[in-house]
């Protein structure tokens, strides 16, 4: 890996696009950490500090491992990518759903080019709503519920729009940039902005922990880089089901087999089941700050707020590890139809070697994904219970860095982008091998 | 580009620009500004000044030879190519006019042009008629076409223009890279390309890359696989999927293979399934006089996008000889893919290129994209009157032809010209025989009897003559109006259904109302047309009326979104194609570097003579330097040939299969890249190992190499194919597929 990044350090066009990448990250990093006009940076701080040292870092977890600590900074781009994500949801369940959209979209780069038009003006509208209701937040106080600190310099309208504006338009230059990186640099810039974020609050934590304790610092880093490593591990395993397409008359050579196969990785869901176990699990959190000010709580909330509320309990931990395993499954029978690729196989003349086409094809897919599945289930289970788990275990307050979800987009986006810078090396370097 | 019309005009009315001097003068200036030009070499573009001046004379020269004088526009048309654009032109406008004296000017230059046009037909016929021209302007020029030898090739290159087809040309380059000798070479080094019917040539025949194979082995006849498939049913033992692209075995058909090859597992033998499957697509998919015609006992295949027979083309893998099979013919040579270029892999080959075309403005943005070509629109001489009816949609087949009959008769009856565009040849001929059946006499022009095309183009245009033609007629030929028609409202132009690009609508009616001529055009379209059955068959049509016609707007809308679909479907064929090629033809052009070091100069003896010193000391006692280099040059241009060939055939099957990567959430370009060149760059050394051990063994004496006794064997047919990549779609779609399926309720 590290090879591969000094070789295209060497190659000139390369280096310009990795160049160019590191810019557009600095000029996104410069945006999360610079405050919207309005705002009170220095009590910001001050609150920030007292949200983590309290349980309520609890609730902003999630927001802001994708926002990379920018929202609660209330920055230029304290949104994040979160809008532009929504919005390319909403888009392409749209396209489902209304006939003009899905017509729009069979004619080709004309009407993706449409489409992506209006995702870009969903986003302005989704950033408009958000930040709106973000802003509001932060003039009632209730952004910090525990900090009595006024984040705002002053509450007057004109203060409230310019915010409002501000990152509006800091969500439309992000929107910007990552289509930049797209173009120009390397790598898919929305997933090299999200994994800039994920890691952008590393630094910070782990100097905290390294104060308060240089031994669970250096624990805290053997398990990290063996979690990584482990990852790094899993994510690449596959296996592969070789397929010969039976159109050609094979000549003097047989190539079939060899490079033509069906890759099953162990983890074919990816990350998407443990976001979606997470935030299934916000839910109850939810409910108990719903019914705190009740006197007489009934019986339900009280279990859940003692059971599932925080995550260092038995229950939680359970529960948490069961979601994992239900969504891959759920996400690998959605996302691969043995059914659909092996009625694909058999229409463009490809088979398994031994097995027929069709049915028998779709049914021995669907064996060999239910066992590959199992591992890969319990696999994310694991990776994502690691932080829990020491967090019950050592007691400590605060976050532990190398969360699940962090770990594995960190790793997920890695790779894929120095897959593709190889690739691109590969396509640069010929004189190398030649000569 | 505005401004090229009004500097044009300014320097054409300066007084003394257009030189009255007798014709001989004018001749001998051009002469004297060749020698001029010439010594100016250095100079890429000459002043605007001498291109004012070399209008003029070539316009005085056209007009003297030719008898035609070119129009103010059809300069400007020769200046936009001579700054390297795309100029487009309307039919009847004189673009083989403008182009010859384009090329003349680049000629002129001391450059070597190549007229690049879309058929064999129009490349000789436009160097045929602008002969006269090029010889007064003292430019030689020459032609190719399908049958002309190495000799005649290498001759017509040799001219300062040369006119050729696409293919053509790009087959010569692929036979180029082939070459065993020096001396076989046939193109010289590339110039200028000048493209005619540009949008036909760059960006519809661009999809396909052009193939050489060589026939290696006889063929291996498959009679009985075929006698056997043709006892299956459709729908019963075999489907074919909506497209009408793909043929599959049902579970039933598979059992019934079975049992007639002797109850094995029909799966544990991959050549078979070949066969079985080869036999099935020539038997369902492939119907003859659509997608071949049967001539002097040979399977001919037909262009569809030209709607003529391809004389060297062939299907690849074995299809042939399955349709020679279904034809109870006797098989022919099966070949291997030998090596391929695209359109843009060909076209990117000339530093400087220029084209012109009637439909341009529409493809503008893929000419810049893949070719770095701009467009310049170019006025029309005189307005176009031609009426344009709106498109008359009926619901099915049956009721359009009965309307189409209708009209035919109708339009006939007052002496107007008629000429319907086709889809296919079997839907002209089928039209020929009710049109006759009605006492009408009409002329068909299709793939079968391309030799009188041009008689029958020539009286397209007289009074009453009703000509059914394929898309062949469609392009470059222009049809002149007979005495009076005119006055009858000119040439009416019917299509009997849209193509799949309103380019191809346009060049169909274009052929009408030509130089400010009267006519018109109409389109019938039906419901049932492969165009909306292909490419929207989830649309809901309204109904018809009473009559079979379609009224309401939703349907128009419906062909509209189909052609969209349709153009949309092509354009990522097409980049799809350059995608996966340009890795390919970067590894190409470093074996071509390797391979001219071997053909011209002593790489291979050097090689040799390095890994295997007292074996070249005893061959250069007994067989002499000279011939020794030869063969030399002979075992390393085969083992090179050979390995590039095993690499290409090797690179089209993982391309075949690379689609399936996308289940394990890779890239299937990225993918495709890294096995590609982790093949490649075990290559090189592979050939100097095989050559090596080939010198060592081969029997060298003084009259050469005996290379059969070598097994030093060279293959010597030419095909396309189409390619398709992810039918999977991204993650996301899948899920909203399967989630929508659900609850349509389909799955």
């Amino acid at each position: 890996m590290l090879t591969a990044i000094t070789r295209a350090f060497r190659t000139p066009d390369l280096r310009n696009k990795l160049l160019f990448t590191l810019g557009i990250i600095a000029l996104f990093r410069l945006g999360s950490v610079l405050p919207t006009p309005g705002v009170n940076a220095e009590n910001v701080r001050r609150c920030l500090e007292q949200a983590q040292a309290g349980d309520a870092g609890n609730i902003y977890g999630m927001v802001q491992l994708f926002s990379g600590g920018a929202l609660l900074k209330l920055s230029v781009f304290a949104l994040g990518i979160m809008p532009y994500i929504t919005a390319s949801i909403i888009l392409q369940l749209l396209v489902v759903v209304i006939p003009r959209l899905e017509a729009l979209k069979k004619e080709g780069q004309a009407g993706t080019a449409k489409i992506t038009q209006y995702t870009r003006y969903l986003t302005i509208g989704l950033s408009i709503l958000q930040s709106t209701a973000f802003v509001a937040l932060a003039r009632t106080g209730q952004l910090f519920q525990q900090c009595q600190e006024d984040v705002l310099l002053n509450d007057d309208v004109f203060t409230v729009v310019t915010m409002v504006i501000t990152m509006t338009a800091g969500t439309a230059v992000i929107m910007w940039l990552g289509e930049l990186i797209t173009d120009r640099g390397v790598g898919n810039g929305m997933s090299i902005l999200i994994f800039t974020q994920v890691i952008a609050v590393f630094p910070a934590e782990l100097v905290n922990i390294f104060r308060q304790n240089s031994f669970a610092f250096a624990a805290v880093m053997v398990v990290g880089v063996f979690m990584i490593a482990a990852v790094v591990f899993v994510e690449q395993a596959q296996r592969r089901l070789p397929v010969q397409y039976a159109k050609r008359m094979v000549g003097r050579r047989m190539y079939g087999g060899t490079s033509t196969y069906i890759p099953l990785k162990v983890n074919q869901a990816g990350i998407i089941p443990v976001i979606f176990a997470s935030s299934l699990l916000y839910l109850p959190q939810l409910v108990t700050t719903l019914f705190a000010g009740q006197e007489q709580p009934n019986v339900v909330v009280q279990w859940i707020s003692t059971n599932l509320a925080t995550g260092d309990t038995p229950v939680y931990m359970a529960t948490f590890f069961l979601l994992i395993v239900f969504f891959t499954y759920f996400y690998v029978s959605i996302t691969f139809n043995p059914v659909e690729v092996a009625d694909n196989m058999k229409k463009y003349g490809g088979f398994i070697p031994g097995i027929r086409p069709g049915r028998p094809t779709a049914e021995y897919l669907n064996y060999v994904l239910t066992r590959l599945t199992a591992p890969g289930a319990l696999y994310l289970g694991l990776i994502s219970m690691v932080p829990i788990v020491a967090l019950a275990v050592a007691g400590a307050s605060q976050n532990f860095p190398f969360g699940g979800t962090s770990i594995l987009i960190m790793v997920g986006v890695g790779l894929d982008t120095v897959k593709q810078i190889e690739s691109q090396l590969q396509q640069r370097n010929y004189e190398g091998f030649l000569k | 580009m505005a401004s090229i019309p009004q500097l044009f005009r300014r320097f054409l009315e300066r007084p003394g620009s257009l030189d009255l001097a007798p014709f001989e003068r004018v001749v001998a200036r051009a002469a004297e500004r060749e020698e001029r030009i010439r010594a100016l070499d250095e100079l890429p573009v000459p002043p605007t000044d001498d291109l004012a001046e070399f209008c003029a004379i070539a316009r005085e020269a056209a007009h003297r030879t030719l008898g035609l004088r070119p129009y103010d526009v059809q300069l400007v048309g020769t200046l936009a190519l001579l700054a390297g654009n795309v100029a487009e032109m309307a039919t009847g406008e004189g673009k083989t006019l403008s182009g010859a004296m384009a090329a003349a000017g680049y000629a002129l230059q001391g450059k070597r042009v190549h007229v690049i046009s879309v058929n064999d037909y129009l490349a000789r016929r436009d160097a045929e008629w602008m002969g006269p021209l090029y010889e007064a302007l003292g430019v030689s020029v020459g032609w190719i076409g399908q049958t002309s030898t190495p000799e005649e090739r290498r001759e017509a290159y040799e001219q300062e223009v040369t006119y050729g087809s696409v293919s053509e040309i790009g087959f010569d380059v692929l036979r180029d890279r082939l070459a065993t000798g020096a001396a076989d070479l046939v193109l010289p080094e590339p110039n200028v390309a000048l493209i005619d019917e540009a949008d036909s040539v760059l960006v519809d025949e661009a999809r396909v890359p052009l193939v050489l194979a060589g026939a290696a082995d006889p063929g291996a006849a498959v009679p009985k696989t075929a006698a056997l498939v043709r006892q299956l049913m459709r729908g019963h033992h075999y489907e074919i999927d909506e497209q009408g692209r793909n043929v599959f075995l049902t579970p039933a058909g598979t059992d019934a293979v079975e049992t007639a090859l002797g109850g094995d597992n029909l799966y544990d033998a991959p050549e078979t399934v070949s066969e079985v499957n080869l036999a099935l697509h020539a038997h369902a998919l492939l119907t003859r006089d659509i997608d071949y015609i049967v001539r002097e006992g040979r399977v001919q295949l037909i262009n569809h996008s030209r709607g003529r027979v391809s004389l060297l083309q062939r299907w690849p893998d074995g299809l042939q000889a399955a349709v020679e099979a279904k034809e109870a013919l006797p098989a022919s040579e099966t070949g291997e893919i030998l090596d391929s270029i695209t359109v843009q892999g060909l076209i990117t080959r000339y530093p400087e290129k220029c084209g012109m075309t009637g439909t341009a403005v529409a493809v503008g943005e893929q000419l810049r994209e893949f070719y770095d070509l701009q467009v310049a629109v170019i006025p029309p001489n005189v307005p176009c009157v031609r009426a344009d009816d709106p498109d008359v949609l009926f619901a099915t087949v049956t009721d359009r032809d009965m309307a189409l009959v209708n009209k035919i008769t109708e339009v006939h009856a007052t002496g107007q010209p008629i000429l319907i565009g086709t889809l296919d040849v079997a839907e002209s001929e089928r039209l020929a025989l009710t049109l006759s059946g009605r006492d009408l006499d009409c002329v068909v022009l299709n793939a079968k009897n391309d030799a009188e095309e041009a008689s029958i183009i020539a009286k397209a245009g007289e009074r009453g003559t009703i000509t059914v033609s394929t898309q062949m007629a469609g392009r470059g030929t222009d049809i002149r109006l007979g005495d009076g028609v005119a006055g009858l409202g000119g040439l009416y132009v019917i299509g009997s259904g849209r193509h799949s690009s309103s380019r191809l609508d346009d060049q169909l009616r274009g052929r009408a109302g030509r130089q400010g001529d009267p006519g018109g055009s109409a389109f019938y379209v039906s419901l049932e047309d492969e165009l909306i059955t292909r490419f929207a068959p989830d649309e809901r049509p309204p109904a018809a009326e009473r009559d079979g016609v379609v009224r309401n707007k939703r349907g128009g809308q419906i062909v509209g979104h189909a052609q969209r679909v349709a153009e949309g479907a092509n354009l990522e064929i097409h980049r799809n194609t350059w995608r996966y090629t340009r890795l390919l033809e970067h590894q190409r052009a470093l074996v071509l570097e390797r391979r001219d070091k071997v053909l011209h100069g002593d790489a291979a003896a050097d090689a040799l003579a390095r890994a295997r010193p007292e074996r070249w000391a005893e061959l250069l006692e007994s067989a002499g330097e000279a011939v020794l280099h030869e063969a030399a040059r002979q075992i390393v241009l085969f083992h090179l040939d050979r390995a590039w060939t095993t690499h290409v055939a090797f690179l089209s099957d993982l391309r075949e299969g690379i689609h399936l990567r996308v289940l394990g959430r890779m890239n299937p370009l990225d993918e495709f890249h890294r096995e590609a060149v982790t093949a490649y760059q075990s290559l090189l050394a592979e050939i100097e190992s095989e050559a090596v051990a080939t010198f060592e063994t081969a029997p060298i004496g003084p009259d050469g190499i005996d290379l059969d006794g070598a097994g030093l064997k060279r293959p010597t047919a030419t095909w396309t194919y189409m390619v398709q990549d992810n039918p999977f779609g991204t993650a996301w779609e899948r899920i909203l597929k399967r989630v929508t399926d659900k609850v349509r309720g389909r799955s």
